[in-house]
């Protein structure tokens, strides 16, 4: 028995030493918990927002019968969600269907990662900060992990089997791959501007000024090709009720259905995180007496009630004009930007 | 008593080995499965993997820039393609071809078989220093500088390749009028 207690021993010792040694593995796995847990939870919360909201919008009053102000009405229906009959048509591939939606939100949380959301504090002595990963190059992983979360909406229209999916996969991987440019090529400029493709280092260059002001073009392009990403109203091209039924999750039910919302409103959240990031000054406050993570929760929440304020104001536009929109005006606008920012940072920054 | 830095390399090791196992995996799995969508969905597979192992290397950059430019928009438009053809599975019948393939294999094995006689793979040579190794700047300083020339020329060879595409997709017949406003 006694050589069980000393390998016992031996590897409490090594954890232990091993922890010791590796403090950040620690911190970064709580860091990743939180994120996920986190924004996981904002759902629900902006489930909620945009249907009150939109009520406002349109004269109404909206849910206000469960709970306070209607709060419950998000958890109500989560609950409906997860306990509804999940139905697979039997013509549907099987692996595929399951696939799609996870695919959908896996890529949304992972894309959160590397957004940076305050400035880092200290406790117990150890650097805590306030993003999950800083990558060197962390606009571009978001950029990438963004363009893998296309696959979930095209596998959900290839394996539903049904004409009405397969027509919003395809719209929607075409609309994707559109304004993907856009989004790259607006981004650029900022990258151009400092020469950098962390986002920390964004964020730093704009203790002074805000880049909206300084490119207000590469904004407005920008937040289109954003609003286009996320498949949102006027953009929600991919999911046109009066044409597709509801796109490519017409055959889903259930919490697999809640799954494609779920992935298209982390992004909402993710691609404002971005616009504040980019243009907006990150955490920087300017002045105000504001904590940086109060000043940069409530930049986002603003552009969230801009995303809703588009949709309940825009009527979808039609997509012959959705591709000609893409190709014809944004990215010549796009690259037209490009050359004058490139052109006056080699003027007066040689 | 276990060193905790031999520990990190042997995961290390073990990281990169499964992800090398699972890419050619993947890569089989291209070849073998009859069904168009899922050879599409194990190339992407095998993409990611190949940029986990740039990953794995502390080649950031170029791990990114492979997940956008070939698992982002490369394959998106095969899968674009397999959704517009309809993705029916395929039927072998003919053996002749089957053992065309098994010929072509076994060829491809072989050269694996040289390839990893003839010497071990060898570090790359250059003087980019250790705090730049496999970021965006470090590249670009290479394709700018030493490799303008060939970097433009690719460039153009791709515009022209565009232009050309356009030209042969172009149709020949006047398109339907459709009323505008």
């Amino acid at each position: 028995m006694e050589w069980i207690t000393e390998i016992l021993n031996a590897t409490w010792d090594f954890i232990v030493l091993f922890l010791n040694e590796n403090i950040p593995l620690i911190v970064g796995s709580v860091k990743a918990v939180v994120i996920a847990v986190g924004i996981m939870s904002v759902v629900p919360a902006l489930v909620w927002l945009e249907r009150r909201l939109m009520g406002r919008f349109q004269v109404r009053l909206g849910p206000n019968r469960v709970g306070p102000l209607g709060f419950g009405q998000p958890m109500a229906d989560t609950v409906k969600l997860l306990f509804k009959e999940s139905i697979i048509q039997s013509s549907a591939d099987k692996f595929l269907f399951h696939l799609a939606p996870a695919v959908v939100v896996i890529t949304a949380i992972v894309g959160f990662a590397v957004i940076p959301f305050g400035e880092p504090f200290e406790v117990f002595g150890q650097s805590i900060e306030m993003w999950g990963a800083n990558v060197n190059s962390g606009i571009l992983f978001v950029f990438a992990i963004s363009g893998m979360g296309i696959y979930g909406m095209v596998l959900a229209g290839l394996a539903s089997n049904n004409k009405y999916s397969l027509m919003g996969g395809l719209r929607s991987s075409a609309q994707m791959i559109s304004y993907e440019l856009t989004l790259g090529l607006s981004a650029l400029s900022i990258i151009l501007l400092t020469g950098s493709l962390n986002l920390v280092d964004m964020v730093k260059a704009q203790e002074t000024l805000p880049f909206i002001l300084i490119q207000p073009l590469a904004f407005l392009l920008f937040f289109i090709a954003g609003i286009a990403e996320t498949n949102r109203a006027p953009f929600d091209l991919p999911e046109a009720e009066q044409e597709l039924v509801a796109g490519f999750h017409t055959e889903y039910t259930g919490m697999k259905f809640a799954m494609f919302f779920m992935g298209e409103y982390i992004n909402m959240v993710t691609m404002s995180a971005l616009v504040t990031l980019l243009f907006l000054g990150g955490w920087n406050a300017y002045g105000l007496p504001l904590w940086p993570i109060v000043a940069f929760a409530l930049k986002v929440i603003f552009l969230l009630c801009v995303f809703i304020w588009l949709r309940s104001t825009f009527p979808r536009i039609r997509y012959d004009r959705l591709m000609t929109f893409g190709w014809k005006v944004l990215l010549p606008l796009c690259l037209l930007n490009l050359l004058v920012t490139g052109t006056l940072k080699v003027i007066w920054f040689p | 008593m276990l060193e905790i830095a031999t520990v990190f390399d042997f995961a290390q090791d073990t990281v990169i080995l499964a992800v090398g196992v699972t890419a050619v995996l993947a890569s089989l799995g291209v070849v073998l499965c009859s069904s168009p969508i899922y050879c599409a969905l194990y190339l992407i597979g095998h993409m990611i993997c190949l940029a986990l192992l740039f990953l794995l290397y502390n080649a950031e950059f170029l791990a990114v820039v492979q997940i956008i430019v070939y698992a982002g928009a490369v394959m998106i438009l095969f899968l674009f393609i397999i959704a517009l053809l309809g993705g029916k599975k395929e039927v072998q019948e003919n053996s002749l071809h089957r053992s065309l393939a098994l010929a072509f294999v076994f060829t491809l094995l072989g050269e694996l078989y040289l390839s990893a006689t003839v010497g071990p793979t060898q570090q790359v040579h250059g003087e980019v220093p250790p705090e730049l190794f496999g970021t965006a700047k470090a590249i670009g300083l290479e394709l700018f500088s030493k490799h303008l020339v060939a970097f433009e020329l690719a460039s153009g060879l791709l515009l022209v390749a565009a232009v050309g595409v356009i030209c042969l997709a172009k149709f020949s017949f006047a398109p339907l009028r459709r009323r505008v406003r």
